[in-house]
């Protein structure tokens, strides 16, 4: 009984720790499913990061912060599509410019919001439940943003293999050429993939702020959305993936923390690498046994390719 | 070629404008002292702590100060104080453990400028440092946990195994051995001095296991401290006083107190009387400070948490032994105590912690 309290506790743990990186990661999704990398979305994340405590601390309400965190990288994310779409930049450098962006403009209006106190979402009574053994910790874990998340996953999973617009976002991904002779408004498209994009990592920070950590300090996401970024390629740029993927990099980064706890002989430098590492095997592993380029989106991977 | 001027030109202004203005104001007098934090001076942690100070010196002193936040502990620190220097600045507080060795690579390049590092036990003509004995205060403050802990089980999140954590997780468990003996302390590192996310969820972790009190050596107490209060359990803080994040659970913490220090420090550049050296502020002397006691304290340990702390004002050392480490080897026999460049070097942790100090 008590292993599987332990074993529960460690995955309740990564499904936390990965919750965050499930919206970013979705979100990258989408828009690199369009033949778009945003390298912004770490800038994005701390903007949502910011705008949802700032909303939290002002409204004491924490479904406004969620909604403010992601309006306001959505905001950002338009930076990126300005640049990508209508001036033609080159992704990576516009990425970049986004993440230092978003990094130094949450940083300075983030000032007045440090030390700050929010509530966050006000657990339900669930009465004697909340003393059980497993369900206990089950029913804490499981908090709005938590659901939120799970829910968008199946949502977008949905869209992007069983609906008509999901056909157009992977058409143009993989060709815009193409869809656009279909008749596909690319554009279009493209700026709703990168401005959901968008909203997805400004969710994805306000969770941590708002929920998870009840806290703004400066550059708090600390390289997740970069994490997230690189998990796409784990997920193989399928949203159905992206929940084991996130998953992974929280568990095996939750069992690093345990460790620590048990008094293991390692290096806490050498286990803090261990969720880097899994996910790189795993990546490697994927890419071996499917001998293809891992379902990148095509005109993505001529973006790579390119040296002009 | 347009397009790729116009890529440009919208970048580097997007850049431009991200950067933060630190250094306005740039007056060419020799007066101003330059500050380095290794965090954002808000953090409400080490870094807001020693920004206090910063802005007592200007408020008491009448000094201009500058500074700069969030600098790497690599050689991004050395070009920072370069460029402090080539503004005229002639006192530069690099207030991060990891500053130590850069700063003495740029203290040898220029013997005009003084140096004051925050925490180090190295030493250049021009390079002084700076710290207070907050290990006395971890104690008193283990002393309240250790009175308050049900379950006898206390965790220490903390960023990285340097000599100065390792000091107050030996100081915070020895204290709560001295009125619980059977006491005993869980680490985790967290590898960052900030990091909301994980230090979160070490705190989950560390409450997942019957752990009742936390306490931690990170930049900001608030995202523990809280955590903490969610989980149910107890929790002392660090740096200033987080109290109003856990009311329930709130035991006490250690918090810093700069001002006079640095004042002195610069007073005495000015008048000319400094020399190099080891300079530590006291408990007597209000350099370091005892929070307030949370609901969970019993009463009958605050009289002894007291006659410990006038003991330390007269002179007795916390480092005294017997203290044997986490394998039981005795690193102090009854009767020594530690100099101070053994304790500033620690490197062991004392019996009843768990952690790997690799």
């Amino acid at each position: 009984m008590e292993i599987v309290g332990t074993l529960l506790a460690i995955f309740l743990s990564g499904l936390r720790g990965a919750t965050p990186l499930l919206y970013v990661l979705l979100g990258e999704t989408v828009t690199e499913r369009a033949g778009i990398a945003n390298l912004g979305v770490e800038g994005q994340m701390l903007s949502g990061a910011f705008a949802g405590f700032a909303a939290t601390v002002v409204t004491g309400n924490p479904w406004i912060g969620l909604m403010a965190g992601a309006l306001c990288a959505t905001l950002l994310s338009c930076v990126h599509a300005v640049l990508c779409l209508v001036v033609k930049a080159n992704m990576f450098a516009s990425g970049v410019a986004v993440w230092v962006l978003g990094g130094g403009l949450s940083a300075f209006f983030g000032i007045p919001f440090v030390g700050r106190r929010i509530d966050g979402f006000v657990a339900p009574d669930f009465g004697s439940l909340k003393d059980m053994p497993l369900v206990g910790p089950l029913l804490r874990t499981l908090t709005p943003t938590v659901l939120l998340a799970l829910v968008l996953w199946a949502v977008l999973g949905w869209f992007l293999y069983r609906t008509r617009g999901g056909l157009r976002l992977r058409a143009v991904g993989e060709s815009a050429e193409s869809a656009a002779t279909m008749g596909v408004a690319v554009m279009r498209v493209k700026w709703m993939a990168i401005l959901g994009g968008g909203a997805l990592s400004g969710l994805g920070g306000a969770a941590l702020s708002v929920d998870q950590v009840r806290n703004w300090i400066e550059w708090m996401t600390a390289g997740r959305g970069l994490v997230a970024v690189g998990l796409v390629i784990v997920a193989r740029w399928n949203p159905w993936l992206a929940l084991p993927a996130a998953l992974l990099f929280g568990v095996v980064e939750a069992l690093t923390l345990r460790m620590q706890t048990w008094g293991v002989p390692v290096s806490s430098y050498l286990l803090s690498t261990f969720p880097y590492m899994v996910c790189l095997a795993v990546l490697v592993w994927g890419y071996v046994r499917a001998r293809t380029r891992g379902g990148m989106p095509k005109d993505l991977a001529q973006a790579f390719a390119r040296t002009e | 070629m347009n397009r790729r001027i116009l890529t440009l030109l919208a970048a580097s202004t997007l850049l431009l404008a991200s950067c933060k203005k630190t250094d306005e104001a740039q007056a060419a007098t020799e007066d101003r002292v330059g500050f380095i934090y290794v965090g954002p001076r808000t953090d409400y942690g080490y870094n807001y702590a020693m920004d206090q100070g910063r802005l007592a010196l200007e408020k008491d002193l009448g000094v201009k100060t500058v500074f700069f936040e969030n600098i790497p502990e690599n050689a991004e620190v050395e070009r920072v104080m370069e460029r402090m220097i080539a503004d005229g600045i002639k006192i530069i507080f690099p207030t991060s453990y990891g500053y130590l060795d850069p700063a003495l690579n740029v203290a040898a390049k220029h013997p005009d400028v003084k140096f004051f590092h925050g925490g180090g036990f190295k030493l250049a003509p021009n390079l002084g440092t700076f710290f207070a004995d907050i290990d006395e205060v971890e104690y008193l403050s283990g002393m309240a946990a250790g009175a308050a802990t049900k379950t006898g089980k206390m965790g220490f999140i903390a960023a990285h195994p340097i000599p100065q954590t390792l000091r107050n997780i030996n100081a915070f468990t020895l204290g709560a051995q001295s009125v619980n003996p059977k006491a005993t302390m869980n680490v985790v590192w967290t590898g960052s001095w900030s990091d909301p996310t994980k230090e979160a969820e070490a705190a989950n972790t560390l409450a997942d296991q019957g752990i009742d009190v936390l306490t931690m050596h990170v930049d900001g107490p608030i995202t523990i401290a809280q955590t903490a209060e969610k989980r149910g359990i107890m929790v002392c803080g660090y740096h200033a006083d987080a109290s109003q994040f856990a009311p329930k659970g709130w035991v006490t913490g250690a918090s810093w107190n700069w001002a006079p220090l640095m004042e002195k420090i610069v007073k005495s550049v000015k008048d000319s009387t400094w020399t190099s050296g080891h300079l530590r502020g006291k408990l007597s002397d209000g350099y370091v400070k005892l929070a307030s006691f949370g609901p969970s304290v019993p009463e009958s340990v605050k009289p002894k948490i007291d006659s410990v702390k006038k003991s330390y004002e007269t002179g007795s050392k916390l480092w005294s032994g017997p203290i044997v480490d986490q394998a039981g080897k005795t690193v102090l026999a009854a009767g020594d105590t530690l100099t101070m460049e053994k304790v500033e070097s620690m490197s062991f942790l004392v019996k009843g912690v768990v952690g790997s100090i690799k």
